[in-house]
Formats: structure tokens, C-alpha cells, sequence
């Protein structure tokens, strides 16, 4: 049941004392070469020897992409606590058995630029929890604030809101481009090219009142004019779920 | 002050040419002193349009390069005194043209003219940038299909950003619409963009829509601006547009296709 809540984005319970949110993070990744543990363990003593204040208590997720022989996942997790980072769970593209077999050794796996959190490490790591939060209330989290253009943007003309969302009072014309690393909102027709969480935001939507666009792109997923067929001229806003892009009415 | 209107499209053989010619001589019979510039350097075609192309002794670049003096390359047209024609050259290129050079000529001319119309030439190159840099109201001249439509909104874009206008920060320059090459009967098939297509795409305001019309063809070959041919559509929707750019509210032509009586189906009318 948790699971499910926590799965859904945005999705606030009911109950007066506490809520589930679905919320992006920047979460640390350390990518493994190999699964020598002595190895490892050489590599990140020398690392966080540089800077033992920086490293303390950042939430960590191993990514065992590279590897391919067999790994010990306990082992592995022991070490990095070692070095005091509070382990949050494994990630990688990796097969759905070695997935599952993760989980059933009761460690988490997170998906890649999904920030999907396993309920089990929500609750078994709540340090790690409260951690990150700090993150996101950082200038560095997603607390973009607002570009506002005035006018209609042009074929040819490019608009781009860095670290910020942007508005657009007015029409985006086809041949135009207008892109931010946050959301986009189009009071007018959006007939151009929209390219909303630029730098990698995957929780970035765009709205508009009238869809007719060349391309719309969230954090890399992108739709040409053909896929927007079903809101084509409508007011919508499109969102990602998972890795795929939906349009819903906005009215 | 004179005003100084670019007629303008970024596409090219839209009705630039023609345009420039008969609001001219539109303005210049209302009893306003006119110049006309043909900055399509390399192309020149306004001199043919007018009717004076054997008149033509020195030219804008002659100008420029301080060859000549204005005087000596304005043409005073033969129909309407008022009026005067400042033609291209043919055998340079538009390089010839330089921002501070047009600056001082186009100071010059605003001292004698109340209106300054400059016929630039087709593309969003030096060409095209030199004759909309000085402008104070820009005609957007587009055909209702969608790559003119395009090619006008890009042109928008420049006329917002690349002007003297807009690099001094003064208000914008003051944008007119004008559709040309209309056939009312093609968009009631489907065929062609409608009037509020257009507007709504472009959205800035119409000045006019000229109605496709075998008057302009004629008018072009024999040198006399389709304005000064009372009869045709084409000839009274300029008149129109005149009014309009005089400040006048006028009631749009030539929208709808019109509808024949019996009598005229009955003697082929």
C-alpha cells in the first residue's frame, strides 16, 4: 500500500498528521569499476581523505552499471557506511532479475532519472530522508523562479530560461524555440518548439493555451507535432510520467 | 519629421515592388511629399514598376559614395509631382550600402519629405537589415500561404530586434499587416489562408488585403503602379490602404467572393 503512495507524484494522503509527496532530489552516485572491495575501498579512503567534512552523511547511491562480475551488495553497502555516507540504495540499467534479486536481499534499487525512492529505504533510513530534504531546500534544489516575456515570441527567435521557469505572455510561433531548465508556461498559442527541465528536471511540464507545437521536450523526452494528435489545438499541459510524456486538458 | 515606412516580407516576390510603388503615389496624390528608395541593390526593379527606368543617371550607391548628390539621382516622377524616385543600382551589390552613409542620407530626405518608403529587397541578409534599421513603421507584406506567413513573422522578429529602434530602446516600430494576392473564392475551397489565419498568426494589425487581380500584372509591364488604375480591385484596396495609413477608418473590400446576380450569370457578366 505504502508503495503505491509513494509511487504516485504529488499525491498528498488524506490523514491530518502527515503526508506523502513525490519530490526530485540531487542524490550523489558513486559509480563502481570494479567489485574488488579492497579496491574500492583504497579509492574512496583517498577521495574522502580530500575533503572528510564535505562527504559526511551525504546520502549515497551506488551505481553498479559497469559491473559484471558477481557482487557482494551487503559488503558494498557496509563499506560506504564506513566512510560515513548514508547508503540509500543501488542503481544502474541493469537487468529485471538482478533488480529483484536486490530487493529480496532488502536493499532498495532506484531507478535511473526517475528518483524513485523504495518505500523500504523511506522508512529504514530516515536520516538519509531528512538529509535530503536539506538538498532540496538548497538555491541548488528546484526552486526556480519566473522569466516573464511580453510579447509574441518570433520564427527565429529563441528565449531561454537559465536556472528559471518561463512565461511567455504571448503566442510562441512556429520556427521559434523557447527553453528552460524549468517549467514553461504559453499564454498564447504554442506553435513552436518547447523545451521545458533543459538541464535534466524530469518533474518540468509545459503548459499552453493552444497546442500546436513543432516539438515539446521534457528533461530529454521529447514529442514531434504527430504525437500531440490528441490534444492537438487544445489548452494542455504536458508532464512526464515515468519516462514518457502525457498531455492532459488543462480545462 | 518625415515618417519612414519599410515595406518589407522576408520572402520574396510577394508584392514588395508593387506595394512600395503605388502607396507611394497613393500618398503623393493625397498632396504629401513622398520619396521613394529601391534598396535592392543589385536587382533593381522599382524604377520599372514606376515607369521611369530610362531616366535613371546616377543611383542610391552613387549617392552613398558621395558621387553624386541627391539631387542629381532623384527622379521627380511624371505623374504626381510630389513625389520622387531614389532607384538601386544594378551593377553593385548590397555590401554597398553602409548603416552611418544611409543614416545621413535618409536625415537629408526628412528634411524636404514627409514620407520616406523604402522597398527592401526580399531575404534577412545586410540587404534587408539596411532597409528596415531606420525605419519608424514597417508594411509587412505577406500572401496568405504559410511559408510567406513565416517568413513575415521572422521579419516581425527582426523588426523587434535588429532596428535602430530597438537598439536605442525607443518604442517599437509601428507594424502593419498587409496581405496581398488574396482570392476570396480559393479560401472559401480551402486552399489558401484565411484573413483571420493570417491576423491571428502574425497578430498584428491589418492594414489592407489586396485582391489577386490581372490589373497588377499589367500595371507592373507598363510602368504605371496599379493605383492610378481606378477600376480595378487591386487599385481602389490600395486607395483603401492609403486612407488608412492617413489615420482614416475604412471598411475592408474584397473579403468575400462575390456573389453574381442572375442577370449577369444570364449575359455572362
Amino acid at each position: 500500500m505504502h508503495r503505491v503512495v509513494l509511487f504516485r507524484k504529488n499525491f498528498i494522503m488524506a490523514d491530518a498528521n502527515i503526508e506523502f509527496k513525490g519530490s526530485s532530489f540531487t542524490l550523489s552516485v558513486l559509480h563502481l569499476r570494479t567489485s574488488i572491495l579492497a579496491d574500492i575501498r583504497a579509492d574512496l579512503a583517498k577521495k574522502v581523505a580530500q575533503a572528510p567534512d564535505f562527504f559526511c552523511l551525504v546520502p549515497l547511491v551506488v551505481s553498479i552499471e559497469r559491473l559484471t562480475c558477481a557482487i557482494d551488495y551487503q559488503a558494498i553497502k557496509t563499506l560506504v557506511e564506513e566512510f560515513n555516507f548514508i547508503f540509500v540504495g543501488f542503481t544502474g540499467y541493469v537487468e529485471k532479475e538482478q533488480r529483484k534479486l536486490i530487493r529480496e536481499q532488502g536493499f532498495s534499487f532506484v531507478n535511473m532519472a526517475k528518483v524513485k525512492v523504495a518505500q523500504k529505504v523511506a522508512i529504514a533510513q530516515e536520516t538519509a530522508v531528512t538529509e535530503t530534504k536539506k538538498i532540496a531546500a538548497s538555491p541548488q534544489g528546484h526552486l526556480y523562479t519566473d522569466k516573464v516575456h511580453r510579447g509574441q515570441i518570433r520564427s527565429g527567435q529563441q528565449v531561454y530560461a537559465k536556472d528559471q521557469n518561463l512565461v511567455v505572455i504571448g503566442s510562441v510561433s512556429a520556427g521559434a524555440e523557447v527553453i528552460a531548465d524549468g517549467n514553461i508556461h504559453v499564454y498564447g498559442s504554442l506553435r513552436g518548439r518547447a523545451i521545458a527541465g533543459a538541464t535534466g528536471h524530469h518533474k518540468a511540464q509545459i503548459y499552453c493555451q493552444n497546442l500546436e507545437a513543432e516539438l515539446v521536450s521534457i528533461n530529454g523526452n521529447y514529442w514531434l507535432s504527430e504525437s500531440m494528435e490528441q490534444h492537438w489545438g487544445d489548452p494542455v499541459y504536458i508532464h512526464l510520467t515515468d519516462s514518457e510524456l502525457t498531455s492532459s486538458k488543462l480545462i | 519629421m518625415a515618417r519612414i515606412i519599410v515595406v518589407t516580407s522576408g520572402k520574396g516576390g510577394v508584392g514588395k515592388t508593387t506595394s512600395s510603388a503605388a502607396i507611394g503615389i497613393g500618398l503623393a496624390l493625397k498632396g504629401h511629399k513622398v520619396v521613394l528608395i529601391d534598396f535592392d541593390i543589385g536587382l533593381r526593379n522599382l524604377d520599372l514598376i514606376m515607369g521611369c527606368e530610362r531616366r535613371v543617371v546616377y543611383d542610391f550607391v552613387n549617392v552613398i559614395n558621395g558621387e553624386a548628390t541627391l539631387n542629381q539621382a532623384l527622379i521627380k516622377d511624371k505623374r504626381v509631382k510630389s513625389l520622387s524616385i531614389l532607384p538601386a543600382s544594378q551593377t553593385r551589390d548590397k555590401d554597398a550600402l553602409n548603416k552611418e552613409n544611409v543614416g545621413k542620407v535618409l536625415e537629408e530626405l526628412g528634411k524636404s519629405y514627409d514620407f520616406i518608403v523604402c522597398d527592401s529587397p526580399a531575404g534577412i541578409e545586410a540587404g534587408a537589415m539596411m532597409a528596415l534599421y531606420y525605419a519608424d513603421e514597417a508594411i509587412v507584406t505577406t500572401n496568405p500561404e504559410v511559408s510567406s506567413v513565416r517568413d513575415s513573422d521572422r521579419i516581425l522578429g527582426m523588426l523587434a530586434s535588429r532596428s535602430r529602434r530597438a537598439e536605442l530602446g525607443l518604442e517599437p516600430i509601428k507594424e502593419h499587416l498587409l496581405l496581398t494576392r488574396y482570392s476570396p473564392k480559393r479560401v472559401e475551397e480551402g486552399e489558401m489562408l484565411s484573413v483571420e489565419d493570417v491576423e491571428e498568426i502574425l497578430s498584428i494589425p491589418l492594414l489592407g488585403v489586396i485582391p489577386e487581380s490581372q490589373a497588377v500584372l499589367k500595371a507592373s509591364n507598363a510602368g504605371e503602379p496599379v493605383i492610378l488604375d481606378t477600376e480595378s480591385d487591386a487599385g481602389k484596396a490600395y486607395q483603401d490602404v492609403i486612407e488608412r495609413l492617413l489615420g482614416e477608418t475604412v471598411e475592408f473590400r474584397f473579403l468575400n467572393v462575390e456573389k453574381k446576380s442572375i442577370l449577369s450569370r444570364l449575359f455572362g457578366g
